[in-house]
């Protein structure tokens, strides 16, 4: 199916790891995606606040604020910012951490090593998903 | 002082030159993957002074990025052709060189079949050695599981796992089974490697448990880990081998897959004579018995060891209501027995410092 990503959708992209989050990057603005970078929670939220974000992808263990808690945060946000759809990215595969996660209020789970492919599918179902709901 | 200084020059220069590289590389990587991955030399030249540096590089995706782009880092790695020196590697003095191979083995996946882009061989004929080829890696790892250094025999173990060929089965087991009692536990993520292909495996080659009780402790062990219910039939099989840690293990597999139907075979261990075994017993019946385990509960809460008895209050609490109800009868009903009158007390005063349950 091809996927047709309203002009301006923004993907904030929460990744310690610098590397990794050059290649989000790259990929997602390949797909026409406005693509912003945050280094931890605490950048993301301050980014959140200034500029207006679609969708959200973080890593789980970051230095200053997790992504357990950068979900909480979110949605802890008055709406739309608190409604927005979330991918969680980790790197610890047990089922007690994808429990947490979903509980969290995250909307969608990836256990590293991710595809770069795959998240790009999951993030647009996540898209048209919200979008649908209204 | 001034040795200092000159050692502390070289590696801020060292890693100066490293930032730089790993700068440059960041850049040229995202267009390999994404925009000519499949074309030859699509990444550019590296410079075979930094091929080690390089190496490191890739080797930080290996953990974050699979899929397409994990195999085109991997064709990239090879096309350096430094796995030709792997090795002369695994058998260096250097345990951190040897434990490095190792790896590299693993994470850029050298044990699968040499489909990949030959070397660039017209470009570096002094690298590229024709009559190496991948398949053979894994050989080489095996007598590092008896490496003096033990880091270097887990990385082996590691990788001969990560293979998830049953060839390396027995080698990895007679490893784990030679590391003291306290460490098998945490050598079972080694083991969780070759995944569920393993259990039916060991279920064909092990002793007999009654003469070697201890790989199957293992076993059971695995099966919980990966919630393997085919081997439920063998798990109460097990229960009838008087091996005390064995039926403890047992009973600590068949509380993750939690099956109800096992509860009458669960609940004739509660009088076992091992207080490992009724730990066990007590955490078992509210997994698999719900709300109706209560009665069953209640004499473990009179339990002449406390472990047994924290245990059976902690499965009273997780039924919810008619647990907690009990627990509250029992502490305040002045004729109980005294041990399960003082765990329920206990249990209800740490939740009423806590705010929950």
């Amino acid at each position: 199916m091809t996927r047709r990503w309203p002009e301006q959708t923004t993907v904030l992209v929460v990744e310690d790891d610098p590397a990794t989050a050059k290649i989000i990057q790259v990929r997602l603005e390949m797909e026409g995606l406005k693509v912003l970078v945050a280094a931890n929670g605490m950048e993301a939220l301050e980014l959140l606040r200034q500029e207006k974000v679609d969708l959200v992808t973080t890593d789980l263990m970051m230095p200053a604020m997790n992504g357990f808690r950068l979900v909480q945060e979110i949605r802890d946000l008055p709406p739309p910012k608190g409604r927005l759809p979330i991918l969680l990215l980790s790197s610890n595969h047990s089922e007690q951490d994808m429990v947490r996660c979903l509980a969290a209020g995250a909307d969608d789970y990836m256990a590293k090593p991710i595809s770069v492919q795959v998240m790009v599918e999951r993030l647009w179902r996540l898209y048209e998903r919200s979008h649908r709901a209204g | 002082m001034l040795l200092g200084s000159i050692m502390q020059y070289r590696k801020d220069r060292r890693n100066r030159h490293r930032i730089a590289r790993y700068q440059a590389w960041e850049g040229q990587l995202t267009d390999y993957l994404f925009k000519k991955g499949y074309e030859r030399g699509g990444f550019g030249q590296v410079a075979w002074s930094d091929r080690w540096l390089f190496r490191d590089f890739l080797a930080r995706y290996q953990s974050t990025i699979a899929g397409q782009e994990s195999e085109l880092l991997r064709e990239l790695y090879l096309s350096m052709g430094i796995h030709a020196t792997l090795p002369q590697r695994l058998r260096d003095r250097d345990p951190k060189v040897r434990a490095q191979a190792a790896k590299e083995i693993a994470i850029f996946r050298l044990d699968e079949p040499a489909e990949h882009v030959p070397p660039p061989v017209t470009a570096r004929p002094w690298r590229w050695k024709p009559g190496v080829r991948m398949e053979g890696y894994l050989e080489l790892v095996l007598p590092l599981l008896d490496d003096p250094v033990p880091f270097v025999a887990h990385t082996a173990a590691q990788t001969l796992t990560h293979s998830r060929s049953l060839t390396y089965a027995a080698p990895v087991l007679a490893w784990v089974m030679r590391e003291e009692l306290y460490q098998r536990e945490r050598l079972l993520r080694v083991l969780e490697g070759f995944g569920p292909i393993l259990l039916p495996w060991m279920k064909e080659n092990l002793e007999s448990p009654d003469q070697n009780p201890e790989p199957w402790i293992l076993y059971a062990l695995l099966v919980g880990s990966h919630r393997h219910r085919e081997s439920q039939p063998r798990l109460l099989w097990l229960l009838g081998i008087p091996s005390v840690d064995l039926r403890a293990s047992v009973l600590k597999a068949l509380i993750i897959l939690a099956d109800p139907l096992v509860y009458p075979k669960v609940l004739s261990f509660a009088a076992s004579p091992a207080w490992e075994i009724r730990t066990q017993v007590a955490r078992a019946l509210g997994v698999l018995g719900g709300p109706s385990a209560v009665p069953d509960l209640l004499p473990l809460m009179a339990d002449p060891v406390y472990e047994v008895r924290r245990n059976a209050a902690q499965s009273l609490v997780d039924l919810g209501h008619s647990g907690v109800s009990a627990l509250t009868w029992l502490a305040d009903d002045p004729a109980a027995d005294r041990f399960a009158r003082d765990i329920a007390r206990e249990r209800l005063e740490w939740a009423d410092e806590r705010g929950h349950m």
